[in-house]
């Protein structure tokens, strides 16, 4: 273990970069809670579905010069539509034939994986540049600098959360989500389209990876296929961390993980900062399964 | 069954006696190409068959070597040491063929080399790194760099063209990256005043760089040498550029592509690394070849398809300055060699290793161009 060189200006710069790469995580991570909130479900196919969105709008953006706002606002259908593509041709075929819920699971993984390789097949597997988004510049606070892009994604995430959250709690498609996560055939005896509620989850959730995926790639500037894999299971971890399932949970699960890493990298070189999210997880997983924020009725992850 | 062996000695006694009495000279010279030509490593066999292909086609035009006419052999290894080893066994039995270009990975290249090495033909190998192959005897040879070689050239640009006197290393925790920033560290200390401030390893494929930008404001280097490909260096480059516009960059060879320069935009601008072909090169030389490469196959030729057609020349080349298709004789003239190819004028060591002469190149308006040392 090495000392990190410098003093306080060291510190609070590793603080705000972990911070901003733990806002990275947690864009993605409200995307599995709430799929897992309404349904019960870890939807691994997420990681993949934020790699397709962060491709739709690199057509839209630089393929075709749109800029970068139609670019949001495309992908973010597209992908909607494809969440719910990935739900009526693989995930409902189960729920009809009342298969296991690990079944669903390892098909959404079958799913991840269809979608990373037709990325590659089409769009070729190197690296691409991507344009940057709300880029003013480098805005120094005393010896630290922060990125204004990386202040752009701290307050979408806090956006998104907070619509994401007024949507469930507030809207009358919200009352039914809640309803189907209670009781799906209470719900359907009520008279709610239980079809029609998963998919607006489903859209609900690609949505959200669409904006993941734009705003990550305008800050990194790079989008390639793989993208989704090890940010995917990152942000896994952090929803697991923050209990799975609880949004605003998966925010404050994706800030430790990030910070934690950003330590690591100072404390103990680069190599080590994927195995840091990894550790936390399993840590999670056995010292406090149902994560920090976690309702107690949660029994299965 | 008496009656099968019969029939079967009753044929090898005739063919042996018709293989026998033909002590006359062949007509033709052959050059075996060993690479993988299916598979995932095709790309490159492919463009080493071109490659040498094209050098053959030329040679033929100009009234082939030693006035025979030159044919190629091409076997594909699939890059795999089992097909690569039975393939040295079925080109060592043909008397015609003076030399082979090939193997295309190391590991692949060190199954066969060994055959080629006791039946005594010369093997040049375009793309093989791993420093033990050429030590497998006298008849294998490589056109391809040692990574040390390549390590010094880049240290010698942070120091000389960038003035450096705080060198910052960013590697790949690979085995290539991880072995090439060790010998970088090493070769740093033989210069008077330089020293190397900070190093940071990242796992092939991060992104996000801010944790390892931060660390190296803090350590402050003049030149950061970033031992990956350009998937690394483009993004890197981003995100430190952002915080500290004043710092300069060394890349290596392979992160010598077009993508480099699509991916990092204007923040690549002023980044240097060391080559041994430019393909955008104004020499003559190189300049004909790139144009009949990609008149006759549609693509540009990389580094490795480069060496690969200077392997083949070179090899025809000896033949011709022996005036002779003694395997020995080829072999002993390829420690003299010195060829003017399109990687370089390419000398040989006594392990078999190419001496090359690396060109530097920078980035500049968008394209790579090359400086002078």
């Amino acid at each position: 273990m090495k000392k990190p060189k410098g003093g306080d200006t060291l510190l609070f710069q590793q603080i705000f970069d972990g911070l901003t790469l733990g806002m990275v995580y947690a864009l993605i991570a409200v995307g599995y809670s709430l799929v897992f909130g309404i349904l019960r479900l870890v939807n691994f196919s997420h990681g993949s579905v934020y790699a397709f969105g962060a491709h739709i709008a690199l057509v839209v953006a630089v393929s075709m010069q749109w800029g970068i706002f139609p670019a949001l606002l495309i992908s973010i259908i597209a992908t909607g539509f494809l969440g719910i593509l990935i739900d009526k041709l693989s995930l409902k075929p189960l729920r009809e034939k009342k298969s296991k819920p690990i079944a669903a699971l390892i098909t959404t993984i079958g799913v991840s994986y269809i979608i990373q390789n037709l990325l590659m097949i089409i769009f070729g597997s190197q690296s691409k540049w991507f344009p940057k988004i709300f880029n003013y510049g480098i805005i120094k606070l005393g010896s630290i600098s922060v990125n204004s892009t990386q202040l752009f994604i701290f307050l979408v995430s806090l956006l998104l959360l907070i619509i994401l959250t007024v949507i469930i709690q507030k809207t009358k498609v919200g009352l039914a989500m809640r309803a189907v996560e209670q009781n799906p055939k209470a719900a359907h005896l009520m008279g709610i389209n239980v079809n029609y509620i998963v998919s607006f989850t489903f859209f609900l959730g690609g949505a959200s990876a669409a904006i993941a995926g734009t705003l990550i790639s305008g800050y990194y500037q790079v989008v390639y296929p793989n993208m989704g894999f090890i940010a995917g299971l990152k942000a896994f971890s952090a929803a697991v961390l923050g209990g799975i399932g609880v949004l605003y949970g998966s925010v404050i699960g994706g800030l430790v993980v990030g910070l934690s890493e950003s330590f690591a990298v100072s404390y103990f070189g680069g190599g080590y900062r994927d195995a840091v999210a990894f550790v936390i997880l399993i840590l999670v997983l056995i010292i406090r399964p149902k994560g920090i924020f976690g309702k107690k009725d949660i029994t299965k992850v | 069954m008496k009656k099968i062996i019969v029939v079967l000695l009753t044929v090898l006694m005739v063919v042996s006696l018709f293989s026998g009495c033909t002590p006359k000279e062949s007509e033709v010279v052959k050059l075996a190409i060993a690479a993988p030509l299916t598979g995932d490593f095709a790309e490159y066999g492919t463009g080493f068959k071109n490659a040498v292909e094209l050098m053959v086609e030329q040679w033929n035009s100009k009234g082939g070597v030693l006035d025979k006419k030159v044919e190629v052999v091409v076997y594909d290894d699939k890059n795999n040491g089992e097909e690569a080893a039975t393939i040295a066994e079925k080109i060592i039995g043909d008397s015609d063929i003076a030399g082979v270009v090939g193997h295309f990975a190391s590991g692949v290249c060190m199954a066969a080399s060994p055959t080629y090495q006791e039946a005594g033909i010369v093997e040049i190998s375009p793309s093989a790194s791993h420093p033990d192959y050429s030590s497998e005897g006298d008849y294998i040879f490589r056109n391809n760099t040692v990574i040390n070689v390549e390590a010094k050239e880049a240290i010698e640009i942070a120091v000389k063209a960038l003035n450096a006197k705080n060198i910052g290393i960013l590697s790949v925790k690979t085995d290539w990256g991880t072995a090439t920033a060790g010998i970088v560290k090493e070769i740093a200390n033989d210069y008077e005043g330089v020293k190397v401030v900070e190093h940071q390893e990242i796992i092939d494929g991060t992104v996000d760089f801010s944790p390892v930008v931060t660390a190296f404001n803090e350590a402050k280097p003049d030149v950061v040498i970033v031992v990956g490909m350009y998937n690394v260096l483009a993004p890197f480059a981003t995100q430190y550029k952002a915080v500290n516009p004043e710092i300069n960059f060394v890349g290596f060879s392979n992160a010598y592509s077009q993508e480099l320069i699509n991916l990092g935009k204007e923040y690549v601008e002023g980044v240097y690394l060391p080559a041994i072909f430019f393909h955008g090169s104004e020499n003559e030389n190189i300049k004909n070849f790139v144009e009949a490469y990609e008149a006759k196959y549609g693509s540009a030729p990389s580094s490795l398809t480069a060496q690969a057609y200077d392997s083949a020349g070179i090899i025809l080349s000896a033949i011709e300055n022996t005036s002779s298709i003694d395997r020995s004789a080829i072999k002993d003239e390829l420690y003299k060699i010195s060829y003017p190819g399109v990687t370089g004028q390419t000398t040989f060591n006594e392990k078999g290793d190419a001496q090359k002469t690396f060109a530097w190149l920078k980035v500049e308006n968008g394209a790579f161009v090359e400086v002078s040392k």
